[in-house]
């Protein structure tokens, strides 16, 4: 019923969680920040480099569980600063051109390793 | 010999013929729950519905005719929130009762129970399962934003 999702091609957990988990159809990926998945480091940059890593990491558990960017129903994106809300904006919306998930977007007090963005997916398989 | 060939080939067609209208039935629809004035540039919809599950999202106190954050304090933000929130749920086809999980956040968590008293009267019997918190800041200086997830 459950099943594990772990890939080398995005970041391996820095805590005790999966990458993602599928159940039902529907996958749940970890808040994925901008860590570089060669490295294990958060990555150099401001917010727009930043988002981009962020979702090359989720497009890569997304592809390893056999899912992809179209099957996403609801993103959480977590800021550390309300100001990179309209640049996250701006990279966001092109992963996402049509049939858009819901989302909720915030600013929060701080996130791990100091990253200035994590987002949070989930996907139905359509 | 004849006779039980018939009855077989009949078998593997009606098995096969109810293979497929599971397989029809099990195929999940995916619904973009959206509003004539949805500005089309935002990069969410407003919900979606996959699996027999609507997933929305978070609302904050937004006047739905001008578009613009309303004035005033947490009550009307919280009241304006839910009735956002209300309204985009049975746009969905689903009702207050279907939903199963919110998330509040709030930007001062001494709102809390003045949040409450209003949440009650749009949740007024078996609550969904919720999670609330106050983070740094919310989207347009907003005071409360809620997200839903509802199930049929």
């Amino acid at each position: 019923m459950k099943k594990i999702i772990s890939t080398s091609k995005a970041p391996s957990a820095i805590g005790p969680y999966s990458q993602g988990v599928e159940a039902n159809g529907t996958l749940y990926i970890s808040g994925q920040i901008p860590i570089n998945p060669e490295t294990g480091k958060l990555i150099e940059g401001g917010i727009t480099e930043q988002t981009r890593q962020v979702f090359r990491n989720i497009g890569a558990i997304l592809n390893e569980a056999g899912f992809s960017f179209s099957d996403v129903v609801k993103s959480t994106c977590l800021l550390s600063d309300m100001g990179d809300f309209k640049a996250m904006n701006e990279v966001y919306a092109g992963f996402y051109p049509e049939s858009k998930p819901a989302r909720a977007a915030y600013a929060v007090k701080s996130l791990p390793m100091g990253a200035l963005i994590e987002i949070e997916t989930i996907a139905v398989k359509s | 010999m004849k006779r039980s060939l018939f009855i077989v080939v009949i078998i593997a067609l009606t098995l096969s013929l109810s293979l497929n209208l599971s397989a029809q039935e099990k195929k999940i629809v995916r619904k973009v729950i959206t509003f004539e004035n949805t500005p089309a540039k935002r990069p969410y919809s407003p919900a979606i519905e996959a699996n027999n599950t609507l997933y929305v999202s978070g609302q904050i106190a937004v006047d739905q005719a001008t578009g613009k954050l309303i004035e005033g304090g947490i009550e009307l933000q919280a009241r304006q929130v839910l009735k956002n929130l209300k309204n985009v749920v049975e746009k969905g086809g689903y009702t207050m009762d279907n939903v199963v999980k919110c998330t509040v956040l709030l930007s001062d968590i001494a709102t809390y129970s003045t949040v409450n008293q209003i949440y009650m009267e749009f949740f007024p019997k078996d609550p969904p399962a919720r999670m609330a918190f106050a983070v740094k800041d919310l989207p347009m200086g907003a005071l409360i934003e809620i997200d839903a997830i509802a199930v049929k």
